[in-house]
């Protein structure tokens, strides 16, 4: 096998939840392009079929399963109908999340909704859907998970509290799986991805001088690293947590742009 | 998505199965693969050759350079030769990677500069010479290797823990340096490889480590080509000042 056959996923099947849109979809043409089929997961089915249709163009198969994935028996069903309809599941990408909970409030105006939601939406999610597909993977001796955190795991934010703190469960969460089930066969990595904005508009590139790259992150450059974690290529890589943010958590503790010469 | 044709990639470091797994990994992805060997030392020259005829067999092309790297005005030469006569590099790959384990007291001062001039001298001096055609170009990648001990204490590593933090440090700094002039600069993270230098070379630790290591083995030098080919490629451009562990879960482990 050169090097290149080993980021091949031909044959193998995805769960990628929130693949309705963005980085999800990305992530999921990503690795139709290297030839999965994907079970796509999302909290509406309108995306998920625009999903479908542009993975279906890539010559692989799409399930589409909208589901809850806060909620636990409806990710267990999900799960389940998955694995019957492809037999076997290879790869699941726990990329739902959000950060809108409780946005634009103080501490102290925080609700215990806002809270669980936070906590729900953005890290209950990925261990809901991490417990119901382990065993499979387990009695296959062969499985990767990838989890997708954030810059915002590793820092702290001003008035912001449920979206760091989860992101930071998020990649505990990895290192959890990962060394649980490694004797399993299982490897367990993390994506956290920087600031990578769906919506370009004419002040994109100027926002995006602000950024230690000099630029926000293009969406496509999330799915080729997605596809690097699933793949053999990543065989030995495990527990691992991977940014592409152009520098910028590594950066941080200076304005961006800013060369001091003393 | 991840191939490297029309690249020219150079992998310097003394001859190591690391240096081969390496420039094997980037010429099965289309890369040309230059390689360095120590000045004056015919056994690594041969190895070159070999590792070269590996490369060119596959199809791509390539040269190995007899230099000291930490000789700048030398290595500034042969470098200049090289991209004029395979074309201007596109991928470091910083593969110098010598340990010396044992006591901090037993260590000499010229044994620990030496340690130094080995893993990190051998790394900004090439990246310097190197790195600055990169920018004039306004384009180019730094990968470094660093040991997992970069940041972690295991007992009579202490001066090797230093090299390798030196570089880790080096790496986050420079690659917010040159990013917005279109170099991004990265670690590679080796956990505990058993064709490589390190504490696991020690018959008593490796025994334990295959037990430890959460997936159960000690890695191969092939175990990084993935890796490498990734960080070599147009895809991984966002990825900056970033270190990459490869190492079974080791560094997970509480």
């Amino acid at each position: 096998m050169t090097v290149l056959d080993q980021f091949q996923l031909e044959g193998k099947v995805a769960i990628v939840t929130g693949s309705g849109s963005n980085l999800g979809r990305e992530m999921a043409l990503a690795l139709a392009t290297a030839g999965s089929n994907i079970v796509g997961v999302g909290r509406r089915t309108e995306p998920l079929e625009e999903t479908a249709e542009m993975v279906r163009e890539k010559g692989q198969e799409f399930l589409s399963l909208p589901t809850d994935v806060t909620d636990s028996s409806a990710v267990h069903t999900m799960v389940q109908s998955a694995i019957s309809h492809f037999g076997q599941i290879d790869i699941l990408i726990n990329n739902a999340g959000g950060g809108g909970a409780g946005r634009g409030k103080t501490l102290p105006e925080l609700t215990d909704e806002d809270w669980h939601s936070g906590m729900d939406v953005n890290l209950s999610s990925a261990f809901f859907c991490s417990r119901s597909i382990i065993e499979h993977m387990v009695d296959h001796r062969s499985g990767r998970i990838i989890n997708v955190a954030s810059g915002w795991g590793y820092r702290g934010g001003r008035n912001q509290f449920m979206y760091p703190i989860a992101k930071a469960g998020i990649i505990s969460l990895t290192k959890c799986l990962a060394m649980t089930y490694a004797r399993d066969g299982i490897r367990v990595s993390c994506i956290a991805p920087g600031a990578f904005p769906h919506e370009l508009g004419p002040e994109t590139e100027v926002r995006g001088q602000m950024q230690a790259a000099g630029r926000f992150g293009f969406m496509n450059e999330m799915g080729p690293l997605a596809v690097f974690l699933a793949s053999e290529a990543s065989e030995y890589l495990s527990g691992e947590t991977v940014l592409i943010d152009g520098g910028a958590i590594a950066a941080g503790v200076t304005p961006a742009g800013i060369a001091p010469s003393q | 998505m991840f191939s490297l044709e029309g690249k020219h990639c150079l992998v310097t470091g003394a001859i190591s199965p690391l240096q081969r797994a390496f420039a094997v990994g980037l010429a099965e992805a289309g890369a040309n693969v230059s390689l360095t060997t120590a000045s004056d030392n015919e056994d690594q020259e041969v190895m070159a050759n070999s590792i070269l005829n590996e490369c060119w067999s596959i199809g791509v092309t390539g040269k190995a350079l007899k230099v000291d790297l930490t000789n700048e005005a030398q290595l500034d030469q042969k470098i200049v030769e090289l991209e004029t006569s395979i074309g201007p590099i596109d991928v470091l790959v910083n593969a110098t990677h010598t340990a010396v384990i044992k006591p901090f007291l037993e260590f000499s001062t010229d044994e620990a500069n030496d340690l130094f001039s080995n893993n990190v001298q051998s790394t900004l001096i090439p990246t310097s010479v190197i790195g600055r055609k990169m920018l004039a170009r306004g384009k180019g990648k730094v990968i470094n290797v660093v040991s997992i001990l970069a940041d972690r204490g295991v007992p009579n590593c202490a001066v090797f823990s230093a090299t390798q933090g030196s570089i880790l440090g080096f790496t986050r700094s420079l690659g917010i340096e040159w990013i917005r002039q279109g170099v991004t600069v990265n670690a590679l993270g080796l956990g505990f490889y058993s064709d490589l230098p390190g504490p696991q070379q020690d018959d008593a630790l490796r025994e334990i480590l295959e037990k430890y290591i959460p997936v159960r083995r000690l890695g191969t030098s092939t175990d990084l080509q993935g890796t490498l080919v990734y960080l070599s490629s147009d895809s991984s451009d966002f990825v900056d000042s970033e270190m990459i562990v490869v190492d079974g879960a080791i560094s997970v482990h509480a």
